[in-house]
């Protein structure tokens, strides 16, 4: 491969994948938002630790402080301050949640596109799976799963707590792939990709799958959202293991202190509260605004 | 015929229908027919709708296989059930028999644009060596069927295009892979009037070019005459041949009472003709049911000629006058 | 028939499938599970070990010495007839702790999801009639809002801000304990009184979901021909609204609506354990925290048999509504 070629590729992986999808989503602005938001919080989850250290170390006299320039967020029950642990506490919620995205869609849509195109009785198996996944309550047997794992002392890494919190949201995934298969697979220019002689590889992969995309794609920003919930929620519950600083464990703190806060100290509850209500609310902007991207149908242009 | 290139022997399809609450149900949708069709000729289906037609034409193209009999295609001197072969000699089938489907907007997968509707199949068969090629012969076989400037159309999906456009594109796919029969199943009943005629024209055209055989699917008997002349012509109804000859002698003499019916249904814009024509005497109107079919000749319920044999007996296709007829009455 | 028969096969066996699952999660969890009950009944108890080894049995009402597949029919037989264990910390049979939470929880969680749910069709329905304009735009980013909001989160707010910063209401509690349960004025209004919180909490974090669900499908239909022509024939379009574009732009509704029932139970647990609102949600909490095996591996199975039964009325439900499906298939 000589240089042209990788410019040419280059250039074309920046022209389709960012820009195109920059321009489309320029134009609605409630995804625009989302994004915009979306990129601030992975940015302060960067580099903001370097500029603001998490201090832990209690300081009972300046407990509930209110917000000043020395804390701009006040402080919380032990004196310590509230806008380093918010700029510190994101960055695992956020590696958690996207990486159970993906792993959620990985799942969902490879065992959507199986059970569809293959039909017959490993549908029928898949499907029963489907089934009884989608009906099982995905957050009790989690809350089940995290309080096993505490108890087994097993050192709980990031890529686990992903994998959990994907456990309960492949399903729903799945059931809608395969019922999407199922109904492009009787389309005609299906048929005609079979006269002319395309392999089942590239039916299913580059035929069918593009017309799964945009939900895959909405999936994800859900299931992203879905995550967050359930792992700030564990945390909130004390169910597993987590850094402090971190906003779920915020939670968790300020509810079991929550009869005893005094002066300013709702800032304690309102600051990781507001920031995750607003991470939820971006990606769910983001969510309605990337249909368009992966479905040139919708497009205005 | 001397070495037709694709026949079928005897072949029936039937379809299990079943409801949630209900026992299943079955319809014979082609029901023992044998056609042949031979290299670079016409051959036109004509019937109404849920005749099983286009059930055939799928048969045929090994899209759905068939509850009995065979389908054969000649293939190194020899006749080959299609369904037998493997490796080399399916490729080589698969290649040849092609398919143009009705709806032109479905007929390109709504998601992707038109070049990559078109290169693939190019780089499957190794028609196209590389990418560059296969977007050179994209660009010849868009100018073949009078899309211009090709570049144009490249980077754009269906959603952007006309019904023209999109069929000419679904024509182009598939003659893309040069296949000596093309199944053109109501490829113009979705366009508008004007278009028809344009787009029958350029796959005569096209016949001449690359001499494919087509099987012509369709239920307007004008379309058909139009498109087979001096080619054959075949009518189906509730899922058998009921005759089948060559066009112009069917026009204008029409044996089976079937077709006389049909050829009367055919408007005719003059009133004065219209009216002293008349209309066909049929016994009823109601069509009967495909899951439930009249026995004997389907027919007979509304044959204004019926007999009692009619009501008895299946009729096969006998040589009458130089053409296939299934009727007892000839 | 066969269809009705199918759907409760499938039922029976979801519930299988949990029971065997809670089953083999207690048995192969990693660490000594049985050793370290041994050793909480001899620390907490004063047990001998042989004296803590025999009440563990006793409880789980397994021999462990028994091969593995013998522990499992036995455990399901002792399922079968009735007998969920004992809870570790009230001594008392599984079920009957249950059941004391259970009606608490229904009633607070069937409130909310009707409210919701009405509420948020309401909303959807306007916003699709008013689709583009002012009121479809700021109510679309409301709904939004409620619906990517956790509902923890809003019950936490809603505690401190109502509950302890401005005590509005109680922030303990399903009712006064000082007042006797009974069909009194005194006793349903404290219900009521107590149960608000926890019900904004979840109506405000569930409305906006079903408003855009119901935004969406009212769209479909609205551009459906058989709206224009039932307008061409001069309906009044309140009716059209109610009978031709409520009915069918409900019916897909109906399917979530069943399966959110499934997720209330789940996120039951916050709300009820900030508001110790004394539910199934709470129970659970706690045994949770107290390790109570028992009453979890109940608690869970209750759950779970609550959502399959309720999945599978949906089902029986939306096939009598459906009309499609009642006749059965259409080919002639």
């Amino acid at each position: 491969m000589n240089e042209n070629k990788i410019m040419r590729i280059f250039k074309r992986i920046l022209y389709d994948y960012i820009y195109i999808p920059l321009k489309i989503l320029s134009k609605d602005k409630r995804a625009l938002f989302g994004l915009i938001v979306l990129i601030i919080y992975i940015l302060m989850s960067i580099i903001g630790p370097i500029f603001v250290p998490l201090n832990l170390e209690p300081n009972m006299e300046e407990r509930y402080q209110p917000p000043s320039w020395k804390h701009p967020l006040g402080t919380d029950f032990a004196g310590r301050d509230i806008f380093a642990q918010i700029v510190n506490g994101g960055r695992d919620i956020l590696i958690a949640a996207f990486l159970a995205g993906f792993v959620t869609i990985g799942l969902g849509t490879i065992i959507g596109l199986i059970a569809g195109y293959i039909g017959g009785k490993v549908d029928i198996i898949v499907t029963t799976l489907i089934d009884i996944f989608l009906t099982i309550p995905g957050f009790p047997l989690l809350m089940i799963i995290a309080t096993w794992l505490l108890q087994s002392g097993i050192t709980v890494n990031i890529l686990m707590i992903a994998f959990l919190l994907s456990i309960t949201s492949w399903a729903g995934l799945a059931r809608s792939v395969r019922s999407q298969v199922l109904s492009i697979k009787q389309e005609p220019f299906i048929e005609v990709d079979k006269c002319l002689g395309l392999s089942k590889f590239h039916i299913i992969f580059k035929e069918i799958l593009p017309n799964a995309m945009p939900y895959i794609a909405i999936n994800f920003m859900l299931s992203s959202v879905s995550a967050v919930y359930s792992y700030t929620g564990l945390m909130a519950l004390g169910l597993i293991p987590y850094t402090p600083g971190n906003w779920g464990a915020m939670i968790h703190m300020a509810q079991a202190y929550v009869g005893t806060i005094t002066g300013a100290g709702c800032w304690y509850i309102l600051a990781p509260s507001l920031v995750i209500i607003i991470l939820q609310v971006s990606l769910v902007f983001l969510s309605n605004g990337i249909d368009k991207i992966f479905n040139p149908r919708l497009r205005e242009w | 015929m001397p070495n037709p290139l694709l026949k079928t022997e005897n072949v029936s399809k039937i379809f299990e229908v079943g409801s949630m609450f209900g026992a299943k149900k079955h319809i014979k949708a082609v029901e023992n027919v044998s056609i042949e069709i031979g290299e670079n000729e016409i051959l036109a289906l004509v019937g109404e709708s849920g005749c099983g037609k286009s059930t055939l034409g799928k048969l045929m193209l090994a899209l759905l296989r068939q509850d009995s009999g065979r389908i054969l295609y000649y293939l190194n001197n020899g006749y080959k059930d299609i369904w037998s072969l493997k490796g080399e000699e399916f490729k080589e089938y698969r290649r040849n028999a092609q398919l143009i489907p009705q709806d032109p907007y479905t007929t390109i997968n709504p998601m992707r644009n038109v070049l990559s509707a078109l290169t693939p199949p190019l780089l499957h068969y190794k028609i196209a060596k590389d990418r560059k090629e296969a977007r050179k012969m994209a660009a010849e076989l868009l100018t073949m069927v009078g899309l211009v400037p090709p570049e144009d159309f490249f980077k754009r999906y269906s959603c952007r295009l006309s019904g023209g456009q999109l069929q000419r594109i679904a024509i182009a796919r598939a003659i893309s892979v040069k296949p000596k029969f093309i199944v053109a199943d109501e490829a113009v009943s979705m366009l508008d009037a004007s278009l028809r005629i344009e787009i029958l024209d350029l796959l005569l055209n096209l016949k001449k070019k690359i001499k494919t055989a087509y099987l012509f699917i369709t239920h307007d008997l004008a379309i058909a005459r139009y498109f087979a002349r001096d080619q054959r012509i075949a009518i189906m109804y509730l899922g058998n041949i009921v005759e089948i000859g060559k066009t112009e002698e069917i026009i204008q003499n029409p044996l089976h009472p079937y077709t006389k019916v049909l050829l009367m249904s055919v408007p005719i814009p003059d009133p004065k003709i219209a009216r002293s024509r008349g209309l066909p005497k049929l016994k009823s109107l109601e069509i009967p049911s495909l899951v439930n079919p009249p026995p004997g000749c389907k027919f007979h319920t509304r044959c204004p000629y019926a007999e009692k044999i009619c009501e008895e007996k299946v009729p096969e296709l006998r040589e009458v006058k130089g053409r296939l007829v299934a009727c007892h009455l000839l | 028939m066969r269809w009705i028969v199918k759907r409760l096969l499938m039922a029976l066996l979801t519930i299988y499938v949990v029971t065997t699952i809670t089953f083999f999660l207690i048995r192969f969890m990693p660490g000594d599970f049985v050793e370290m009950m041994v050793y909480y009944y001899m620390t907490n108890y004063g047990m001998s070990e042989f004296e803590a080894r025999e009440m563990v049995y006793g409880l789980y009402g397994v021999e462990l010495k028994d091969p593995l597949w013998l522990q499992y029919i036995k455990y399901m037989i002792t399922l079968l007839h009735g007998s969920w264990g004992e809870s570790y910390i009230t001594h008392q049979p599984v079920l009957k702790v249950l059941l004391y939470g259970l009606p608490w929880t229904v009633f607070l969680l069937s409130t909310s999801l009707t409210i919701s749910f009405v509420i948020g069709i309401g909303i959807g329905i306007l916003m699709a009639y008013r689709r583009g304009g002012v009121f479809d735009n700021v109510a679309s980013v409301i709904a939004s809002i409620s619906r990517a909001t956790p509902n923890f989160i809003l019950g936490l707010l809603l505690l401190y801000f109502f509950a302890i910063y401005y005590p509005i209401f109680p922030a303990r509690s399903s009712y006064d304990i000082s007042i006797k349960p009974g069909f009194t004025i005194e006793f349903i209004s404290s219900v009521l009184y107590h149960s608000f919180l926890p019900m904004m909490a979840y109506v405000l974090t569930s409305f906006g979901g079903w408003a855009l669900a119901m935004r969406g499908s009212a769209i479909r239909v609205l551009g459906e021909d058989y709206i224009v022509a039932a307008e061409a024939r001069g309906l009044k379009s309140s009716r059209i609204s109610r009978t031709y574009v409520g009915r069918n732009a409900l019916l897909p509704l109906f399917t979530s609506f069943a399966i959110s029932l499934g997720y209330m139970f789940g996120g039951s647990v916050f709300i009820e354990t900030y508001f110790a609102y004394n539910g199934i949600g709470q129970i659970i909490g706690l045994a949770l925290s107290w390790r109570d095996y028992p009453l979890i591996q109940g608690g869970f199975l209750l759950i779970t048999s609550a959502v399959v039964i309720s999945n599978f009325i949906a089902d029986l439900l939306y096939g009598l509504l459906d009309p499609r499906i009642r006749r059965g298939g259409m080919y002639e």
